[in-house]
């Protein structure tokens, strides 16, 4: 293989995990219009968008419902359970601790995700579920595509009041915070 | 039999209810560091202190390390290093040991800083005004020492640190604020819990029975007690529960590889990843689910997304639309939290209308939210994703039997290891706060390789639960846990 090729091959694999990762994006969009916290995720087998995702919390009453276990239920409308061991997620935020568990319960081939999750992250920020002995195969994690347009979605959630929670706090005087300096972002995700 | 009978016939396992302690306790790291203790003069104390802050920063993380120690307040070791170096000076009275704790700068500089305050021979006291307490050309003899970074879990650590590195204090309250939670709320909810959870248990496990026979499921069942029901109740135990749950995770295999009703399924006796369903087909995801679907009233008359509901799930599915049977006019002052519940109930008995629910679990257009406040007992140790589910749910406490841990299990936090863990035995009303023996890191047991993450409180996570063991009487752990040793299988 020549110099040329991989390049290309290098390139066309990289605007793959972009085209996956804006569509993840794009569900995280659709869950803020939605009020509810933004994360969005498709699974993606065989080049193709076999399920998608957002989180459902508020809306279905059921703190359980996020991105990741919506997206795996409408795969498995379609396709056999032991397919996901062929299948990548992309999702907008690291996989929280219960997500982890269940990718790695379900065999999922990879999880890219775009920005880390200090509070809740399952993949390496808290626990590291993906690769810690279990009695399920480990799977590889990548971290940081699109990691700032994820971390937009989040900020433009939680400057709003979250109304549906049972003391919604007043955050009238927040400014949108637009700047990315300095690494460590913490959210109170979910 | 139905599902009423089957509940009339619940005997109560006998047993008692263990908190299960938090990794911060279990796995506490044990770090030391390198420090200094000084001699210096016993009448300059403060002015040592003064000066040490002056110049470097405290670093009030070591609060629990006494920064003044008599001489015969050290380790022993300490004082015989001091006897070898002193042979020649005899005013060890008139001297007190400061601890220099890190960062610590050099000795030069260290000498420097405190030469003023150097042990020299008694001075009168009359004579001694001036700032220095000693001569110009005294020599502070400095004592390298071993200190532990992380304040004591108990006394007994505490006083086999103070023999072997510098006297250390145990403060009961100060450390469990960040390693465990509060000891008067785990007690409230341990009182709360175990009374009635010999009943709860043996519903969870004739649910897991039931997922079992069923052919549908692994044996697992859970329970969801809503605690402040129980607290209003007289009646029957069964009142408070809310919702029951068993395990599903075949129900997605082909008609063909379903033997419904036949007793276990075959898949259960091996562990294949690609038939075990999924975790929301979990016993403990199924049941946060119709908590879910009754806050939702969307539909109320159908069971919730997964479709199929057990005769036991659907008793207390539909059972979760009578109010209870307790007369609310005998109700002396209640809680207003209980107060609300109790109008809820009372309200629906007077209207029987569509439009308003009569279920026991509270709608969110009267604030329920997800689980909050809920108790949920399992007939086994929940997996790890099923762990954080039930932190994500907002429920109070997760109890599960001890023996029913799992190598997959996300709540223990150190292995059964009889009899030492059973030091609670001696039932005072109180949570013994002395952790056994700390010998570093237990979060992987050598028998079994299974790591112990105790998630249902980590100081690291934005939610937290309290969890519980049921240990019960007579039960033996010596050959080892049925889940530890048997079938793999997440829970």
């Amino acid at each position: 293989m020549d110099a040329t090729h991989n390049f290309l091959d290098v390139s066309r694999e990289s605007s793959k995990h972009a085209y996956f990762m804006k569509q993840a994006l794009l569900m995280g969009e659709k869950a803020l219009q939605a009020n509810e916290t933004p994360v969005g995720c498709v699974l993606v087998y065989d080049s193709q968008i076999v399920g998608t995702g957002m989180n459902d919390t508020n809306k279905s009453m059921n703190g359980t419902r996020h991105a990741e276990f919506i997206a795996i239920q409408e795969m498995l409308q379609s396709h056999p359970r032991s397919h996901l061991h062929s299948t990548d997620l992309y999702v907008t935020v690291e996989p929280c601790v219960m997500c982890a568990s269940a990718l790695r319960q379900y065999q999922i081939r990879a999880v890219y995700f775009g920005c880390g999750n200090e509070r809740f992250g399952g993949t390496g920020s808290v626990l590291s579920l993906h690769s810690d002995y279990a009695i399920d195969l480990p799977y590889p994690v990548h971290g940081g595509l699109f990691r700032k347009e994820a971390i937009m979605l989040l900020r433009r959630f939680y400057i709003q009041e979250n109304e549906k929670a049972p003391k919604p706090r007043p955050k009238k005087n927040r400014e949108l915070n637009t700047s990315f300096e300095g690494d460590a972002e913490s959210f109170d995700y979910m | 039999m139905d599902a009423q009978a089957v509940i009339d016939s619940v005997k109560p396992l006998a047993g008692q209810v263990l908190p299960v302690k938090t990794v911060q306790e279990t796995q506490a790291p044990e770090e030391f560091a390198d420090a200094y203790a000084a001699e210096v003069n016993v009448k300059c104390a403060s002015k040592v202190i003064k000066a040490l802050d002056s110049k470097f920063n405290r670093d009030t993380s070591l609060n629990h390390l006494r920064r003044f120690a008599k001489r015969n307040q050290l380790p022993e070791a300490l004082q015989s290093t001091i006897s070898q170096n002193q042979n020649n000076n005899g005013h060890s009275a008139h001297t007190i040991f400061v601890l220099i704790s890190p960062p610590t700068a050099d000795l030069d500089t260290l000498q420097t800083l405190l030469a003023p305050f150097a042990p020299g021979p008694p001075a009168p006291e009359e004579n001694h005004t001036t700032e220095a307490c000693s001569s110009d050309n005294a020599k502070i003899p400095f004592y390298p020492v071993r200190i532990p970074l992380q304040p004591p879990l108990n006394a007994r650590q505490a006083e086999k640190w103070t023999k072997a590195m510098w006297p250390v204090i145990f403060n009961p309250a100060a450390p469990r604020a960040n390693v465990a939670p509060p000891p008067q709320i785990l007690n409230r909810a341990l009182d709360s819990i175990k009374s009635r959870a010999g009943f709860y248990m043996a519903l969870a496990l004739i649910v897991a029975d039931e997922a079992e026979h069923s052919g549908l499921g692994r044996r697992v069942g859970a329970v969801i007690v809503d605690p402040a029901v129980e607290e209003t109740i007289e009646a029957e135990w069964d009142e408070a529960v809310v919702a029951v749950a068993g395990d599903a995770r075949y129900s997605r295999l082909e008609k063909s590889e379903l033997q419904l009703g036949q007793g276990p399924n075959p898949a259960s006796h091996t562990y294949n990843a690609d038939l075990e369903g999924g975790p929301e087909l979990h016993a403990l995801m199924r049941a946060v689910d119709i908590v879910a679907c009754r806050r939702r009233e969307d539909n109320t008359a159908s069971a919730p997304d997964n479709g199929y509901l057990s005769p036991l799930e659907s008793h207390f599915f539909y059972q979760s639309d009578a109010p209870p049977v307790t007369d609310t006019t005998d109700i002396s002052p209640i809680p207003e939290k209980l107060q609300k519940i109790d109008t809820t109930t009372s309200h629906c008995t007077k209207s029987a209308g569509p439009a308003v629910s009569k279920s026991r679990i509270r709608p969110r257009t009267l604030g329920g939210y997800l689980c909050t406040d809920l108790d949920v007992y399992l007939s086994r140790e929940p997996c790890l994703c099923c762990s954080m589910g039930v932190l994500l749910s907002r429920f109070r406490s997760v109890v599960f039997p001890r023996r029913g841990r799992m190598v997959s299990g996300g709540i223990a936090s150190e292995p059964v290891v009889s009899p030492i863990c059973d030091n609670d035995n001696d039932d005072d009303g109180e949570i013994d706060a002395e952790p056994i023996e700390n010998t570093g890191d237990k979060s992987r047991d050598p028998q079994n390789n299974r790591k112990y993450y105790g998630l249902h409180w980590r100081k690291e996570l934005n939610w937290r639960a309290l969890g519980f063991e049921f240990v019960e009487d007579g039960v033996s752990f010596e050959m080892g846990i049925e889940g530890e040793t048997g079938v793999a299988f997440h829970a």
